[in-house]
């Protein structure tokens, strides 16, 4: 079973407001510059841009470089006009796209 | 119905305790852990079958009288000094001394004493010689390896550490106080541990053993079939364990219980070190967060069993020929650091595993840290079912009696 996906949003939110959003996925954001017990380098295989959109428009995205931790961690705030879903995407090296949605009902 | 490990309060009688245990359902076949077992394949695979384990003695017996040399030491002072800070060689002389420019006097360790200066005390070379080869010769109860007793380093390498000691005159050069063992300061673990965007390891807690506990076994039940409230019925219980098992003669730790007690009632097939045992085993502890940890090391078996904990707590293992007590104890190198680790004492060292290790990304439970102790002291680990873990499980435990569980932990 993988490790599915952890986000903090508020539940609810007043328009207008900056909300704060944390999301973290289980990964081993391999750098490709390690090297294994014989002496052979272990491919790459990071998550390499992470999205978060919202209502379809996108909200904040970033790339991630392989000096990044195992389990990425990021933290950002948004400005919420309306009620609505965000969808959350990480992009994996091997092409491999992780999502998740999580709703806010904004007042 | 909620089965007997629940009802054991503490205060039960022995007797009473052992009449209840006996009508929990345990799978009594068999070993709880691969056999035939295999270390880790991400750990050193290197063998140290000549050596003490827990459970066998094979080291070489110690000398009584010092080596007596034949000629005068001749050894290279430069080769020395890359051997004293050699890793590859257990550590080697700066994991436990301050020895001043060797390894660039980088992050050195302070259980045994700063030999920084000990080319000023004119010693003479046959005593130096023994003191690094074996120095049990001169002092019965040094925590200090037998380099060549042992065979971690040849005589003539011997030949050139004396060497490299006699060169020694002045304080090391530290760079930066944290390389000065005894300015370092102990490391302090200030994350909030059961927050799940912190510790990867509450994962179990808020998914994977929820998920188990309610999935279905070939024998057509779930674990919540008998156990619908778990947050109720195991408030305690993981803080009383581990416990005697007469049916099986050894102490039986969560884990191990998990593995029986599953495979009799669900059919589930969950052995020690599996992802589904870890995860249950983080969320049983869990349950009890916040009890008293209290063992019972009273009763007349498990005073048997925690004197043979007690016992092998103190028996020397492996290459380096180290017991637990030798670094996990005031007296040895607790508090003290072997390079750049901190050695923890034995009070504490316990009551928040398993544990997530940000260093391997991985939960470890009490029996892969105690395998672990045993492969970087280089002596053969025992299958983490082995009775001998449940005695020092026993044995660990009863020493933070009186603490509260905190599970699962984070430590690097």
């Amino acid at each position: 079973m993988p490790d599915k996906p952890r986000i903090k949003v508020p539940k609810e939110a007043k328009k207008g407001e900056v909300i704060e959003i944390k999301t973290l996925l289980a990964h081993p954001m391999e750098s490709g510059l390690r090297k294994d017990e014989a002496g052979a380098l272990v491919p790459r295989k990071i998550i390499n841009r992470f999205t978060c959109e919202f209502n379809g428009t996108l909200a904040f995205a970033c790339d991630l470089e392989p000096a990044i931790a195992a389990n990425p961690y990021l933290q950002f705030t948004v400005r919420v006009a309306q009620s609505g879903t965000f969808r959350f995407t990480w992009i994996d090296d091997d092409g491999t796209a992780i999502t998740a949605d999580e709703s806010i009902t904004v007042t | 119905m909620l089965l007997a490990p629940v009802a054991l309060g503490l205060g039960v009688s022995a007797s009473h305790v052992t009449a209840q245990i006996a009508a929990v359902p345990l799978a009594l076949d068999g070993d709880a852990s691969a056999r035939p077992w295999r270390r880790y394949p991400e750990w050193p695979q290197r063998d140290s079958a000549n050596f003490n384990t827990l459970a066998t003695m094979a080291s070489p017996p110690a000398p009584t009288e010092p080596r007596k040399l034949t000629r005068p030491i001749t050894g290279d002072p430069a080769l020395g000094a890359k051997l004293a800070a050699d890793r590859t060689r257990g550590g080697s002389c700066l994991a436990c001394h301050v020895m001043g420019p060797a390894g660039g006097a980088d992050l050195p360790g302070n259980v045994g004493p700063d030999l920084s200066e000990i080319g000023n005390a004119n010693n003479d070379d046959e005593m130096l010689y023994n003191f690094v080869y074996d120095a049990r010769v001169y002092v019965s109860d040094t925590l200090m390896p037998p380099w060549g007793t042992h065979g971690i380093f040849s005589e003539e390498e011997i030949g050139h550490i004396v060497a490299f000691l006699k060169t020694l005159k002045a304080p090391a050069p530290f760079k930066t106080e944290l390389d000065d063992p005894e300015k370092r300061p102990p490391p302090v673990e200030k994350r909030d541990n059961l927050d799940s965007m912190l510790n990867p390891a509450m994962w179990a807690v808020d998914d994977k053993a929820p998920a188990l506990w309610t999935t279905t076994g070939p024998a057509g039940s779930a674990c919540a079939t008998c156990h619908q409230q778990p947050a109720q019925a195991f408030k305690t219980w993981a803080a009383t364990m581990p416990r005697w098992e007469p049916r099986l003669a050894k102490m039986l730790g969560v884990e191990e219980f998990v593995t029986r007690h599953a495979k009799a009632t669900t059919g589930h097939v969950w052995p020690i070190e599996s992802q589904e045992n870890i995860a249950l085993a983080v969320y049983l502890r869990f349950l009890a967060n916040g009890s008293t940890i209290a063992v019972d090391a009273e009763s007349a078996p498990a005073k048997a069993a925690y004197a043979r904990g007690e016992a092998l707590a103190h028996r020397k293992v492996g290459q380096l020929n180290f017991a637990c007590v030798d670094c996990h104890t005031p007296e040895g190198g607790a508090g003290k650091w072997i390079r750049g680790q901190w050695l923890a004492q034995l009070r504490g060292a316990l009551d928040h595993f398993p544990t997530w290790r940000t260093s391997q990304q991985a939960i470890w439970d009490a029996r892969k840290r105690f395998q672990w102790c045993q492969v970087a002291i280089w002596a053969n680990e025992l299958p983490p079912d082995a009775k001998e873990y449940g005695d020092l499980e026993l044995y660990l435990i009863a020493q933070s009696n009186g603490l509260k569980l905190n599970v699962p932990g984070i430590r690097h």
